[in-house]
């Protein structure tokens, strides 16, 4: 059977490399012919006159789609939000100058978020680089610290292995975006290439996946030690795939550790688990929070101890021993100094601690944490998600705990713009699976949402694909709903309307005297005429009463659809921990003091 | 060498590729790192790799912070602490111009001598002068022959390496 599959292989090694030896390939032919052997399926771009040859080349082929965006931010967070719901490296293709520099910022909210981008750029031929020629950007140069790493291609000889290279090292260890820049002049140049396996050796970017045995050791006595223990998720789980929620899981059912998740972790293990706590941070739950304060024992695995999860950092869960395990060494005690360090893919070192704590048969008793679970439930029980409801007006909670309520059987896929309606959809929503809620964590880009969740429909034919956003920020990308029309892409955008920048009003009031410079939405469209003029359907409710039957029709109609809900526009998101305090001074709720709350040191921070 | 306690010389071993050097030194602007010194060269060009330099400052968090994302550069291949190491040579040449005048002729001429300085060019109104040696020396050498008038001055950077050859598996 073996040597049948080695026959294959060569043959099929063959087939490849008598199909492109035989010709010269162009540039452009050749940026095709890498992406169909990279797996590519969809590429998201806008044309423009230095990638017009690779434009050619996709008219030309079948088994590469291309959707056509309206404008290059959209492509990115578009690639972001296929790759985050499939796990797959997005790809962009965009022209240079303008077409370049509109992807910067998709490019950072990918690296800060760790998510695989290739980013393919046209660029003037290379006699005219440095000629201030027309659509000219040095986009190498600008894109240099918001990408992994990003090429010029000089030479059409190193094309291929560029392009491997570039999905080896966006995917591999730490992910993140690639730029690369091809000038036209390359795309048209001719050269031989013999598939990507011919390449494989000079692919030298390998991160190490498995972590030090010792340390591991050490870590499992720390864990067999503590009594108030606390498990701290980020988005590495979900990077590292499946697996790795699988053996974050079992360690949870093994010992029964409460975890709390970040907001990019949402999902690694399910937020209906007994043992979750819910979000931590700025604006996680009490419980959450304080259990990070009051724990002997911190386990961070794959999160980087960002400043909305710390607080004050010198006051951050002062008592306990921490363990931090990531993929990226740059990540361990750059805030935070930590006690181990298990440097490593998650999936690899979870699983050996989970052999590890069977190997040892170190038990779990329920006994030996009873004093914690109490601290814990004594915290729940303050139910610092509550909110007062109206009869008469929609409270943002509510929409959301009603949104949330009739889709969940349906798996949905969530993606959110950024403010308040973000927190609220992070508190309010459920995720029991990874990979089906995407938000912009890092660099916090309003106008993710529509775009991104275009992406999570394309990959996702037939899911129910919801863009929780907020009226301010749904217009930074709304020229997408004409990119959902073209494809026939069903996506909800569900606008939580409160004719404010929230989060900045919020901000106002608690820090600047409540005056509200200019974070009131004046002159805002009518939402409904506005997807109906797009060929979308446009849906308004005002009422609570209204609220159900709406999110049911939203559900139904299978086309786009703006669902405009006009939410109480006084509410406030909490709890919330005022910026430069620590997690056990938050703001509950509206009536809490914030006086005292807000040192001059916190003032500030952002 | 004397060096001052928290200085570090960071010797980095990267591809010789357009913009590598941009790439470093964007690290250091774009995180707020200090460059005390900096030089660079190809030194093998076989395998295409350059090495690179720093002579850096900072607390052993930020210099560990500096080392790794260094290492995350996707053209750097390895690099080496030299200060951590337990002995290192550290030199840098400096090449400084001063006025010639018949006055100061001796003096300038006895301060060369005890320091080692050669003369590279003798010319009517200016001499040049040439030294290798530690930045200490270097500094304590321009201080003794400023009042006979520096014209121009110009410092390499500290190149070093380590006694012993014990690191250079890891690094190269």
């Amino acid at each position: 059977m073996q040597k049948l599959f080695f026959i294959l292989d060569v043959y099929d090694e063959y087939l490849v490399y008598f199909r492109t030896m035989r010709k010269f390939f162009t540039g452009a032919e050749l940026v095709i012919e890498c992406l169909k052997q990279e797996n590519v399926k969809v590429i998201f771009g806008y044309p423009g006159g230095a990638v017009l040859p690779i434009y050619d080349e996709l008219f030309k082929q079948n088994s590469i789609r291309h959707i056509l965006v309206r404008h290059e931010q959209a492509a990115v967070h578009a690639a972001e939000g296929y790759s985050r719901s499939t796990g797959k490296t997005g790809v962009v293709l965009v022209t240079s100058g303008p077409g370049a520099t509109n992807t910067v910022t998709g490019l950072a909210d990918a690296m800060m978020d760790s998510i695989p981008i290739v980013c393919i750029s046209g660029q003037v031929p290379t006699h005219m680089i440095g000629n201030d020629a027309f659509q000219e950007a040095d986009i190498v140069g600008i894109t240099r610290p918001c990408t992994k790493h990003n090429f010029l291609i000089k030479d059409v000889k190193k094309l291929p292995e560029v392009i491997h290279s570039g999905f080896n090292i966006a995917s591999k260890g730490r992910p993140g975006p690639v730029l690369i820049d091809i000038p036209k002049d390359i795309q048209t140049f001719k050269t031989r290439y013999n598939g990507k396996k011919s390449l494989l050796k000079k692919l030298t970017y390998k991160p190490k996946v498995s972590s030090n045995h010792d340390h591991i050791e050490e870590a499992v006595k720390m864990i067999s030690d503590s009594v108030r223990p606390m498990l701290y998720i980020g988005g590495g789980i979900i990077n590292s795939g499946e697996k790795a929620s699988k053996e974050l899981l079992n360690l949870i059912q093994k010992t029964g550790f409460p975890f709390t998740q970040t907001l990019m972790g949402l999902g690694a293990a399910p937020t209906s688990h007994p043992n979750f706590l819910g979000m931590l941070g700025m604006h996680g739950t009490f419980e959450a929070n304080q259990a990070m304060h009051k724990c002997d024992l911190l386990i961070c695995v794959g999160a980087r101890f960002d400043d909305r999860i710390t607080g004050k950092v010198s006051g951050f869960s002062p008592n306990s021993k921490k363990i931090h395990i990531d993929i990226d060494p740059s990540s361990f005690n750059k805030s935070v100094n930590v006690d181990i360090t298990l440097q490593g893919d998650l999936k690899v070192v979870l699983s050996k601690i989970n052999k590890l704590l069977l190997k040892k048969k170190i038990k779990f008793s329920l006994e030996k944490y009873s004093d914690w679970f109490k601290l814990l439930s004594k915290w729940k029980k303050k139910n610092c998600l509550k909110f007062k409801n109206s009869e008469s007006i929609i409270k943002p909670q509510f929409a959301i705990k009603r949104l949330d309520e009739l889709t969940k059987h349906l798996n949905p896929f969530f993606t959110t713009e950024v403010g308040q309606h973000q927190m609220w959809a992070a508190q309010y929503l459920t995720f029991n699976k990874p990979r089906h809620w995407m938000t912009s964590g890092g660099l916090g880009t309003m106008g993710y949402g529509l775009p991104a969740a275009m992406g999570v429909q394309i990959a996702h034919r037939n899911a129910l694909v919801i863009d929780v956003a907020g009226e301010a920020s749904i217009l930074m990308n709304i020229q997408e709903m004409s990119t959902l029309i073209q494809y026939r892409l069903p996506v909800k955008i569900f606008i939580l309307n409160n004719h404010y920048m929230g989060m900045v009003r919020q901000w106002q009031e608690l820090l600047h005297g409540n005056r509200l410079s200019e974070s009131y939405m004046d002159s805002l469209p009518d939402f409904v005429k506005l997807a109906e003029s797009f060929g979308a359907v446009g849906l308004r409710a005002k009422k609570p009463s209204d609220l159900d039957d709406m999110i049911k029709e939203m559900i139904r109609v299978k086309r786009p659809v703006i669902f405009d809900v006009w939410v109480d526009q006084k509410e406030n998101c909490f709890p919330m921990i005022p910026s430069g305090s620590t997690h056990d001074q938050m703001l509950l709720g509206p009536d809490d003091k914030v006086d005292d709350a807000i040192s001059e040191d916190g003032m500030v921070l952002v | 060498m004397n060096k001052n306690s928290n200085d570090h010389i960071i010797s980095i071993m990267v591809d010789n590729e357009p913009g590598v050097l941009a790439r470093v030194v964007g690290l250091f602007s774009g995180r707020g790192y200090n460059i005390q010194s900096l030089s660079v060269s190809e030194v093998d060009s076989d395998k295409f790799l350059s090495r690179i330099t720093i002579v850096t400052s900072g607390t052993k968090v930020i210099i560990d912070q500096i080392k790794a994302q260094l290492l995350k550069l996707i053209p750097v291949h390895n690099l080496v602490d030299l200060s951590e190491e337990s002995s290192f040579i550290g030199k840098e040449l400096v090449l400084v111009k001063v006025e010639n005048m018949k006055k100061n002729r001796k003096k300038t001429f006895d301060i060369a001598n005890k320091f080692n300085v050669s003369i590279l060019n003798d010319s009517k109104k200016e001499l040049i002068l040439e030294m290798v040696g530690t930045p200490i020396e270097i500094t304590n050498f321009l201080k003794k022959i400023r009042p006979f008038g520096i014209i121009e001055i110009t410092r390499s950077g500290l190149v070093s390496m380590s006694l012993g050859r014990d690191y250079i598996k890891k690094f190269i």
